[in-house]
């Protein structure tokens, strides 16, 4: 930064034809050729775009005009908004085509994601609670993923946990092939799999001394039965939760 | 005009030798050899967690199967993995094995060109593997060091490579590194970008707004290791370290070049990332974050810090 400031100063009090001469000068100390340099240079632009672009796409999200009037029905009852890929909506037009140039290098370097650590807000952990029956319907296994006794090490636990928790952004089926995956593990016939939201608690019932892992902060979300062979849809009971620390 | 010309003509020149300077002028390849150790250790570790249930994560069926995760992923030819070909369990192995061994010699040194190149295919590999299903933050991290860590001379230094060169009587310094440099700058940039869209998605939230953000996160049973939740009773202390981290997030990417700024810059990353580690139980993540961090040490730090046991354990092998 001083070594910046110093030549800007330098430069000021020369001669405006000078800067070539200073300019060929500075770069004898760079080692490559310049026309290298330039087409790094390029590259590294396209790079750094390209990692830029794709988290910012990811936290725009498309927006109503201002003073936009939401559809109602006869009686004046509020419609549902239109689908969000409709012409009513503005879609953020230069994110959305940048990130679509460069999708394939994004995809190809692991690079095509978001950075929302714990936000827009920290929410309460998804858990996978299971049964495994036999032909008889007597049960073989039981269980629980995240579960600190059963998965180690930490890490280990913490895979587990965006197994769970991951099962709000990827649907109803992700249940039904958890419920399958652990019939074949437990060589059962049929099994039950309950997604669960464990809530969190406010500070002021912490201080009340109501512990983190209260029974009534577990709030079965959906219940979902299989069968060998079968394909039962789940009940899903709320929208699904935001994942804390998986980020887009 | 001739004035105005000139005046553009200077600022440019000085722009691009401004840019030469920080991207193209060489330097010890030290902080880059030393993230490598770093980097390598977080990459064998997370890779060899796997091994504890292999088939179920990454195998053809599992928790999620192929089909399913390439119908979410749809099906893009650029979103590519290994483990979308592999269909025997014994096959699964010996790429597992062989991807262990890959990272267990980019953390040594061994080939460490080579490693650095075939260790970003294989995390890239695995990431996509799991994405979505079981990844997280750690996976984004590690694929971005596997990345930045192929395009420079990583094994230069702290390496079994440097051992096997000075059993050799190859005693020649290392030679300051260009690509090194361009190595380093772009994992800089990457955190930046990483912490600057982490600050803009947390300023949506309202209970970052709201500065309670750091009790729901502490208070989450699943994710807690060591209690924090005597925060009950310290609101303000809540709400100063939900609103610094929110600011130190956003202002990182500008706050973290200026050399007066940078040490307090980085200390709150120390904090922020080691509060993560002990009270979130997500030591892999915070550790890895910690370790993007030191890109930004300068290689005469490394050397004073690192050397010394570098040079007991090369005198150890080298005789």
């Amino acid at each position: 930064m001083a070594k910046n400031n110093q030549s800007r100063q330098g430069q000021a009090d020369s001669d405006p034809a000078e800067p070539k001469k200073k300019s060929s000068r500075s770069s004898s100390g760079v080692p490559w050729h310049p026309v290298w340099r330039w087409l790094i240079s390029l590259l590294l632009i396209l790079h750094l775009t390209a990692v830029f672009v794709a988290p910012w796409d990811l936290s725009t999200d498309p927006a109503l005009p201002p003073g936009y009037v939401p559809p109602a029905d006869a009686q004046g009852k509020p419609l549902p908004l239109p689908p969000r890929d409709s012409t009513v909506w503005q879609q953020p037009v230069v994110p959305r085509k940048l990130r679509e140039f460069f999708r394939h290098y994004l995809n190809l370097a692991y690079l095509n994601h978001g950075y929302q650590f714990f936000a827009p807000d920290p929410a309460g952990s998804n858990l996978i609670r299971y049964h495994v029956y036999d032909s008889g319907g007597a049960e073989i296994a039981a269980g629980q993923f995240p579960d600190l006794d059963d998965q180690w090490p930490r890490l280990f636990y913490h895979r587990h946990m965006m197994l769970a928790a991951q099962t709000g952004d990827m649907g109803e089926e992700s249940g039904r092939l958890y419920a399958r995956h652990l019939m074949e593990r437990h060589g059962g016939q049929s099994s039950r799999v309950e997604w669960v939201l464990h809530r969190l608690l406010s500070p002021q019932q912490v201080i009340d001394e109501t512990p983190l892992d209260a029974e009534s902060t577990y709030v079965v979300l959906a219940e979902i039965r299989e069968t060998a062979g079968s394909t039962a849809n789940p009940s899903v009971g709320e929208l699904p939760v935001a994942i804390p620390g998986a980020g887009r | 005009m001739k004035r105005i010309v000139a005046d553009i003509r200077s600022y440019l020149a000085e722009a691009w030798q401004a840019w030469n300077l920080f991207w193209f002028s060489p330097t010890d390849p030290a902080t880059l050899c030393f993230l490598r150790v770093l980097a390598g250790a977080m990459l064998f570790y997370t890779h060899l967690v796997w091994s504890l249930d292999l088939q179920a994560f990454i195998g053809q069926k599992g928790w999620l199967p192929v089909d399913f995760i390439r119908g979410i992923q749809g099906h893009q030819w650029s979103v590519w993995s290994i483990f979308f070909y592999i269909e025997e369990p014994w096959q699964l192995w010996c790429v597992h094995i062989f991807s262990v061994l890959v990272f267990l010699f980019l953390m040594l040194g061994l080939f460490s060109r080579t490693s650095a190149i075939f260790g970003f295919l294989l995390a890239v590999s695995y990431a996509h593997r799991v994405s979505p299903g079981a990844y997280f933050g750690l996976d984004k991290i590690n694929c971005m060091f596997a990345l930045y860590l192929m395009l420079g001379p990583c094994g230069a230094r702290y390496s079994l490579d440097r051992i096997w060169r000075l059993r050799r009587g190859d005693t020649s310094p290392v030679a300051p590194s260009t690509s090194a440099n361009l190595a380093i700058r772009l994992i800089q940039l990457h955190l930046c970008i990483i912490y600057l869209f982490s600050g803009l998605a947390k300023l949506l939230g309202e209970n970052w707004q709201a500065g309670s953000a750091v009790w729901w996160a502490v208070a989450n049973y699943e994710y807690q290791s060591l209690s924090a939740t005597w925060l009950a009773s310290w609101p303000v202390l809540v709400g100063l370290a939900t609103h610094i981290t929110v600011f130190w997030e956003l202002f990182y990417c500008c706050l973290v070049w200026n050399r007066h700024l940078r040490p307090i810059v980085l200390w709150i990353a120390v904090v922020v990332h080691l509060g993560i580690a002990m009270f979130m139980g997500m030591i892999t993540f915070g550790l890895a974050m910690l370790f993007a961090n030191l890109s930004f040490l300068q290689p005469a730090t490394v050397r004073r810090w690192v050397d010394p046991l570098a040079d007991r354990i090369a005198l150890k092998l080298t005789g």
